[in-house]
């Protein structure tokens, strides 16, 4: 967004768009054009800023890590929490003059009420800073217990849920629209009705929604670029999508993504959008990151190398990388092994011992500020190397078996028999969600078989002083 | 595949080390190597050889990495031979022969035959351990059938452990009871913080009620507070009057008793005090006065006795001085004794010195004889000059005989030793020859090999079917080439192929003809079906009928004999209407029927059809038959017509194409032999030319000619004998030679240097003359004496000087002496007249003891002096503070109204009780003022004496007992605001839930890595228990078969086998049985000896069944058989040579005596031995 010429096209333009619905009401053309160029000429606009953010969920925890010796257990705790104390502070520093929340401040099943006092807290802070909140309710917030009993403080406003709303700053000319959600799952667009904007003000909508859909979200309150772009606003603080994203820069309409990735699939920077709208109505837009403790994927190609050792170098050197890129932000990555390696067998036949190799790695490389989440060892043999040719002899018949089970899907599910014990026993948490345990999923064996096999031909071949 | 030779081009301690392994048919390899570094450096480099060396090897010690090479020449089942190098590297590390090409690794698996490189370690590899472990194993797993068959199918030792191992890791992440497992753990954990998050979790209710208690509590100690404050004041009201009306009688009374005093002068305070102080001051003053004056009496008088000699004081400085000196004078006396003494010695051994040169001189004289130092050393140097002259001559005279005796020994050797042959040609002839000497041997082996491999080929074309004729007449024989014969086989399978698919389909064709026609039969059978010609028929005779009938009815003429005709044609009828009648009945009979059985009717027009195609076909194939009888019948006489020209009677292609193959094998086999032969011949050839070269030689030289049965190489030796000798001979001359020229040379150096010496003796003596003349020496004396001479002089001399400066000395210490007896009298004279005729030092020593004296007289005096002014000081004090005090008394006298001191305690009294009246009252009021509240003191006084005091204790109780109410109302309700505020503070939006959350996400994460890890270990466990089963049900027999025979050859027969038994839980065990078959032991019962051999029995019964199936595999035995007694060595080294029938067998060893026991008693046809050394 540069200069003047850019903003007067586009007032002049949804001026003149907005007209017919004004004439009756306010006189006619004449007299707009004349209070417009009024208004352009005395410059009544004051600079201003504020900060739109977005999918809180206060208190909801990293997603299953596996707490190990030397793990930076500290960087983790409350994450949500100091994410959202980074949000106030910046805030407070900026001094910007309201912040826009569009949605999910808790999460849906989360019912500790200590966590709305918590948000009571922040907010008092704000208040004594004198930035006012306001938001909408996600679907989140509508499912949570704590949304219908808190008592916020008074500079925080929330937009009804019945209809849309509009909350006016007049010093600033500043009009923002929202509608909360009523019930979690929204399927109309909310969009379609709001309010016209104000002529003379900078106007932004705050909504919580999936947009035209976004893989991983729930398609709750569904809109488009184009009708967004339509009600003629000057910001569109949008919610609901974990990852900052820019839909249109004319007008800016924006996901803020959430505050602090909780999990793998919420990997990279995250944090709010603060705007900065000069004295001419113009807004500029800058990426603020808030996480404690950020995610992100390692993924190390094993290709040709000859030993664990040599994966474990590139493993080292990817991550200095990655620390590198994130300015040593406390990390948490999921390790991806992948390629065709010799040293494949040896990884695999002992997942244990490379697996707190990678880990003890991770801790020298970065000095105690990386936790290894998870390892996934998704190597192969070079087809050069391909394992044991003989199908003949005892080794013979165990590779024989080996390639039947990884062929034949009923047989592979027979071996999920094996585990039915623990299925039963195991906590619901880890049967639910995108990467949930399936005992009974032949995907999952044919994995664990992969790994199986060279645990044991390398286990049954071994043979201490043989090179 | 096979090993035919092994290369340790450059690998651990070995360079160029190449062990040739192709001996025997397949070869029983002992490989025996001393130091057991070596040994496992060359079973290394096997394995390396073909899997690779591996990137951290350590047998880099000798070869750099970059240099490592192992390099062999294998041979597959098939004949194929590969000659191949292996580097050290990460790609492309096998090579060629040459070490330049690189080759594919594929091409060495085809001979590996898909073995990598664990198995061949583990199935085709054994070695001690493995054979200890193995049957440790066996014993532990109780000879389970599955674990026992499978470890000796695939040559692990560590299968059950490999279970175990998995199951108890699994047990150790999971059970489906446990409590204390990983997993469980985990969960329980996970369970129990959900219950403590649930009760950490704060519901948004329970904050709303405390928070309304809250207020509600605060509201309501409001109004409590506003009610008890005006309860406290009316009580309080009364309890000040209650307390006020005894002050209110006191009071009065006071007021009263102060008129008595009111008189009395108020004194100042501490008035008695300091009049008390000041009379006590005075009675100190005057006693310290009266001391003083006593003191300064007794001073004054000890003074006076005091006596003190002022001339000593004057002259104590000129007294200490001569005191000091009197010291050093004392100590210098002593010193001059001991230095007269010294010098007296000094003179005396001088005296001594002089009258040893000279009598006629006394040391007064003796400057005389002082020699320059330019003289003596001149003298020295000449004494130096004389002794090595002369010892140069002496030894050069010495030497001279000495030389000459040896030169005369150097030649008589040189006569003895005469001279050297000419051997060069001999040396030429021999480095020619020598290679042809290493070849002989193989000369022999290669000749032997080839008559052997004749013979066998002989006997092969002996057992060759259809031709025979001789070896030399084989490789000629026009056979057709194996693709003709193959295309003969294609063709006439072709041929006869189609002809029997031909007569084939003629068969199905015929078969369905009869089908078709049995199907027609059958339908006629059944009934004859009507046709539309039927039908036709009968309408026609309807026709007639009607014809005839028509006429009768309209009364027309009609034949009777036509009548008769028709009736007759209808049959079964008389009359005419009957016939009609029967032929309508007909006719719509079998229209009723065509109508009725039309499905038959078309069945039958169906199968006429067919029948008539069939036909057609048939006659077709037919034709078709006799073409391809015609086509084969030709293909036979062209077969027949190609081996006409080889004079065979040919069989069938097939056979024939096997026959072709033998017949080529035959002739590659009769080629090699031919080469062979041809190559063997020339190489003898050679060795007989240098064999006569040779013997030409020896001839020149005189010595023996070959002898009958002497081998070329034999003959090279006894040259390199001929040769060494001769060549000792001439080196022996050289350096005799040689020799005796430097002794000659030697001698005639001594000669010149006698002469040389002797000359300058001479010069010497003329110096020599001139130089000892002053020391009264003549020219005959020799340089010692002139050097004693110098000695002594110069000893004469230092001694004098000493004695000379001790004399010195003494001179000084008497004149001080001296001066200081003049110094003494003096002061005697002037201070002390009494002491004159005393020496010098005692007067020295009273005149400082006087002096002491008087000092000690003069400091008492300046004492006494300073105490007597101080008494006097003291005294004047005293005096002057009594009229002080004296003043000060009166006018304390005048302030109290009295005219003596002895008055003033009654003055002070009655100030006293007026001052304490006035107190007492200043209390009440105050008093009365604080219970006033405000109010001036006659108002209160008046207030309170209007309420009744009768009535005041009533008010105050039942006041009282209200606010204790409602205090005790308001503590109630701070109690309850309390614990409402420590509630909501505890509501402080702690994150402890969200914590708790956080711990049970941890704890699912590693729940879910467990998971995994116990998946995998259950999956593994089972998929390797159903392997084991597999194996054992396929594997069983022919295993327990083959073991039975092994265990039983290396038990040495103290068992008869083994066999299947079941255990207690009906599982299948292995046990062993005793001769008899009767004794049956279980494994648990065998001792570890046997343990171990019952699994070397299992393994070569694996080894064998696999090799029965699959390409032979070198069998690598790492010195199994260290722990065996001689007895079971032998059966197990038997065993093995049985084993090398099937497949190459490669012996490791370093113990001598197992190699002596396979001598002994391995077929030395079999057994190859080798021997490793660095």
């Amino acid at each position: 967004m540069t200069g003047r010429s850019a903003f007067h096209i586009r007032r002049s333009t949804l001026n003149v768009r907005c007209l017919p619905a004004f004439g009756g009401a306010r006189g006619d053309q004449g007299s707009m054009f004349k209070l417009l160029r009024l208004k352009l000429r005395l410059n009544l606009h004051i600079m201003f800023k504020f900060i739109h953010a977005a999918d809180i969920h206060l208190d909801s925890p990293l997603h299953k890590l596996d707490y190990y010796e030397g793990a930076p257990k500290d960087e983790i705790r409350q994450a949500t929490r100091r994410a959202f104390n980074n949000l106030v502070q910046t805030a407070i520093a900026e001094a910007v003059s309201f912040i826009l929340i569009a949605g999910d401040l808790y999460d849906g099943d989360w019912k500790d009420y200590n966590t709305g006092l918590y948000l009571v807290s922040q907010m008092s802070k704000l208040r004594q800073a004198g930035i006012s909140v306001y938001m909408v309710a996600g679907n989140h917030d509508a499912a949570s217990k704590i949304t219908k009993t808190l008592r916020l403080p008074e500079n925080v406003h929330v937009f009804p849920s019945n209809k849309p709303a509009t909350h006016t700053l007049d010093r600033l000319k500043v009009a923002i629209h929202g509608q909360s959600f009523a019930t979690p799952a929204i399927k109309k667009d909310l969009s379609l009705v709001y309010p016209t904007p104000l002529p003379g003000y900078f106007n932004t909508g705050v909504l919580h929604t999936c947009a035209s859909g976004r893989e991983g979200h729930e398609p709750y309150a569904p809109c488009t670029v184009e009708g967004l772009r339509s009600k003629g606003y000057d910001y569109w603080a949008l919610g609901h999508v974990h990852q900052y994203e820019i839909l249109s820069h004319d007008p800016w309409i924006v996901f803020s993504g959430n505050i602090q990735g909780r999990h793998v699939r919420e990997t990279g920077p995250k944090g709010c959008v603060l705007v900065t709208v000069d004295d001419r109505g113009c807004p500029e837009i800058e990426f603020k990151p808030l996480d404690v403790i950020r995610w992100e994927i390692v993924t190390v190609d094993s290709n040709g190398a000859e030993s664990g050792y040599t994966v474990m170098d590139r493993f080292c050197n990817r991550l200095e990388t990655l620390l590198d890129e994130n300015e040593d932000w406390p990390l948490v990555v999921r390790v991806l092994i992948q390629g065709e390696t010799p040293a494949h067998r040896d990884l695999l036949a002992n997942i244990d011992r490379w697996s707190n190799e990678i880990r003890a790695a991770a801790l020298d490389t970065s000095g105690h500020r990386v936790w290894v989440e998870k390892i996934k060892f998704h190597t192969r043999l070079p087809s050069s190397e391909k394992d044991l040719r003989t199908r003949d002899g005892a080794m013979g018949e165990l590779v024989k078996l080996l390639d039947e089970f990884a062929e034949k899907p009923d047989l592979l599910r027979e071996l999920s028999d094996e585990l039915i014990d623990l299925e039963k026993k195991i906590p619901k948490e880890l049967k639910q969600g995108p990467d949930r345990i399936r005992f009974d999923d032949t995907k999952w064996l044919k994995s664990l078989l992969a790994q199986v096999r060279p645990m044991l031909i390398q286990g049954l071949m071994k043979k201490e002083d043989a090179q | 595949m096979r090993i035919l030779e092994f290369r340790i081009i450059a690998y651990g301690p070995f360079t160029d080390k190449v062990i040739e392994l192709s001996g025997g048919k397949q070869g029983f390899h002992v490989i025996y190597g001393l130091n057991e570094a070596g040994k496992s450096s060359a079973l290394r480099a096997l394995r390396n050889l073909f899997y690779g060396i591996p990137e951290r090897s350590t047998d880099d010690f000798l070869h750099p990495y970059g240099k490592m090479r192992i390099g062999a020449a294998i041979q597959s089942g098939k004949g194929d031979v590969l000659e191949f190098v292996r580097r050290k590297g990460r790609r492309n590390t096998l090579r060629s022969g040459d070490d330049k090409t690189v080759i594919e690794e594929s091409l060495l698996n085809k001979f590996l035959n898909g073995v990598d490189a664990d198995l061949f370690v583990s199935l085709f590899g054994i070695d001690h351990a493995d054979l200890v472990r193995g049957g440790k194993e066996i014993i532990r797993g109780a000879g389970s059938m599955g674990q026992v068959i499978f470890a000796a199918g695939s040559g692990t030792s560590n299968l059950r452990g490999l279970q175990e191992q998995l199951k108890s890791q699994a047990n150790g992440f999971f059970t489906p009871t446990g409590r204390k497992k990983k997993i469980n753990e985990a969960i329980g954990k996970i369970s129990n913080n959900r219950k403590v998050l649930r009760d950490a979790q704060l519901p948004g209710q329970q904050w709303a009620a405390h928070d309304q208690a809250l207020n509600h509590a605060l509201a309501h100690k409001q109004t409590v507070e506003t009610d008890l404050a005006k309860k406290r004041r009316a009580l309080h009201r009364f309890e000040r009057i209650q307390e006020a009306l005894p002050v209110i009688a006191k009071r009065k009374e006071r007021l009263n008793e102060f008129r008595t005093y009111a008189t009395a002068v108020r004194l100042p305070q501490g008035f008695r005090d300091q009049r008390v102080d000041l009379s006590q001051e005075l009675r100190v003053s005057e006693n310290d006065r009266d001391q003083a004056r006593n003191s300064t009496e007794a001073l004054q008088k000890e003074l006076s006795e005091l006596q003190i000699s002022e001339s000593l004081l004057e002259n104590s400085t000129v007294i200490e001085e001569i005191h000091r000196e009197f010291g050093s004078q004392h100590k210098a006396a002593g010193d001059r004794i001991q230095l007269e003494t010294r010098m007296s010695v000094l003179l005396g051994e001088a005296g001594e010195i002089l009258r040893g040169l000279r009598d006629d001189l006394t040391l007064d004289h003796a400057e005389k004889l002082r020699i320059k130092k330019s003289e003596a050393a001149r003298i020295q140097d000449l004494g130096t000059r004389f002794e090595r002259i002369v010892t140069r001559i002496q030894t050069a005279r010495e030497a001279i005989p000495t030389l000459t005796h040896r030169i005369a020994g150097i030649d008589r050797k040189l006569e003895k030793l005469g001279t050297a042959r000419q051997i060069d040609p001999l040396k030429h002839a021999i480095s020619r020859a020598e290679e042809y000497g290493a070849l002989e041997k193989h000369y022999g082996k290669e000749r032997s090999e080839i008559r052997s491999e004749l013979k066998t080929l002989e006997v092969a074309l002996g057992k060759q079917t259809l031709w025979s004729g001789s070896v030399e007449q084989l490789e000629g024989l026009p056979v057709p080439s194996l693709e003709t014969i193959i295309l003969f086989e294609d063709q006439n399978a072709e041929a006869e192929f189609k002809c029997v698919s031909l007569k084939k389909d003629f068969e199905k064709i015929e078969r369905t003809l009869a089908d078709v026609e049995r199907q027609i039969d059958e339908l006629r059978l059944q009934q004859e079906v009507p046709s539309e010609q039927d039908l036709q028929k009968a309408r026609e005779r309807r026709g007639r009928g009607w014809r005839l009938i028509s006429p009768t009815l309209e009364g027309k003429p009609v034949l009777d004999e036509e009548i008769h005709d028709y009736i007759k044609g209808v049959g079964d009828s008389k009359t005419l209407s009957a016939a009609f009648e029967n032929s309508v009945r007909k006719a719509d009979e079998i229209a009723d029927r065509l109508r009725r059985e039309a499905d038959r009717v078309a069945a039958k027009a169906k199968l006429l059809a067919d029948q008539t195609s069939h036909n057609k076909e048939r006659d077709r194939l037919k034709t078709e038959i006799d073409v391809a009888e015609k086509a084969q019948e030709k293909l036979v006489k062209e077969w027949m017509r190609i081996w006409q020209p080889a004079e065979i009677m040919p069989r069938s292609p097939k056979e024939m194409r096997a026959w072709a193959q033998d017949h080529k094998a035959l002739a590659a086999k009769a080629k090699e032999i031919r080469e062979r032969q041809a190559k063997v011949d020339r190489l003898k050839d050679e060795i007989d030319v240098h064999f006569k070269s040779l013997n030409q030689c020896l001839k020149k030289l005189l010595e023996p000619h070959s002898t009958e049965g002497e081998t070329l190489a034999d003959l090279i030796q006894r040259c390199k004998r001929v040769i060494r000798a001769e060549e000792v001979l001439h080196n022996n001359i050289k350096q005799l030679q040689s020799e005796k020229a430097q002794r000659k040379q030697e001698l005639a150096e001594a000669q010149a240097r006698v002469d040389s010496s002797e000359q300058e003796l001479s010069q010497w003596q003329k110096e020599w003359e001139q130089a000892v003349l002053p020391l009264g020496l003549d020219v005959d004396a020799v340089p010692a004496q002139a050097n004693a001479v110098m000695e002594d002089l110069n000893t004469l001399f230092g001694k004098l000087k000493d004695a000379n400066i001790l004399q010195k000395r003494i001179h000084g210490i008497n004149r001080d002496a001296d001066e200081f007896a003049v110094k003494v009298s003096g002061l005697v004279d002037t201070v002390a007249g009494d002491l004159k005729e005393l020496p010098a030092g005692d007067a020295t020593l009273e005149l400082n003891r006087r002096l002491t004296l008087a000092r000690t007289a003069q400091s008492q005096r300046q004492t006494l002096g300073k105490q007597l002014a101080q008494e006097q000081s003291r005294m004047d004090k005293a005096v002057g503070r009594i009229a002080e005090i004296e003043t000060r008394l009166k006018g304390m006298c005048e302030e109290a109204g009295c005219e003596r001191y002895e008055d003033l305690p009654e003055a002070e009294r009655k100030s006293e009780k007026r001052k304490q009246i006035e107190a007492e009252l200043n209390t009440l009021d105050e008093r009365l003022h604080q219970l006033s509240a405000g109010a001036t003191i006659d108002d209160f006084i008046n207030q309170a004496l209007t309420v009744d005091p009768d009535d005041i204790d009533g008010e105050i109780s039942r006041l009282t007992a209200e606010t204790e109410t409602l205090n005790r109302e308001k503590s109630e309700l701070d109690q309850r605001i309390g614990s409402e505020r420590t509630e909501l503070g505890k509501m402080d939006g702690s994150a402890r839930a969200a914590e708790l959350a956080e711990e049970i996400q941890l704890l699912l994460g590693g729940l879910e890595n467990d998971v995994e890890q116990y998946a995998r270990l259950k999956i593994a466990s089972k998929i390797l228990n159903q392997a084991i089963e597999r194996y054992r049900n396929k594997s069983q027999e022919p295993i327990l078969k083959r073991t039975t025979e092994l265990f039983k050859q290396i038990t040495g027969g103290s068992f008869q086998g083994v066999r299947a038994e079941f255990d207690d839980t009906g599982q299948p065990v292995l046990v062993g049985v005793r001769p008899g078959g009767k004794e049956i032991v279980p494994v648990e019962g065998m001792s570890d000896g046997t343990a171990d051999q019952l699994y070397l029995a299992l393994r070569l019964a694996g080894l064998q069944d696999y090799l029965e199936r699959n390409e032979p595999i070198p069998f690598i035995v790492d010195d199994i058989l260290i722990k065996f007694d001689d007895d079971r060595a032998v059966a197990a080294l038997r065993a093995l040579e049985g084993l090398s029938e099937q497949t190459q067998v490669i012996f490791f060893t370093h113990h001598r005596h197992l190699l002596e026991l396979a001598r002994k008693n391995v077929d030395a046809s079999v057994l190859i031995e080798h021997t490793l050394n660095v």
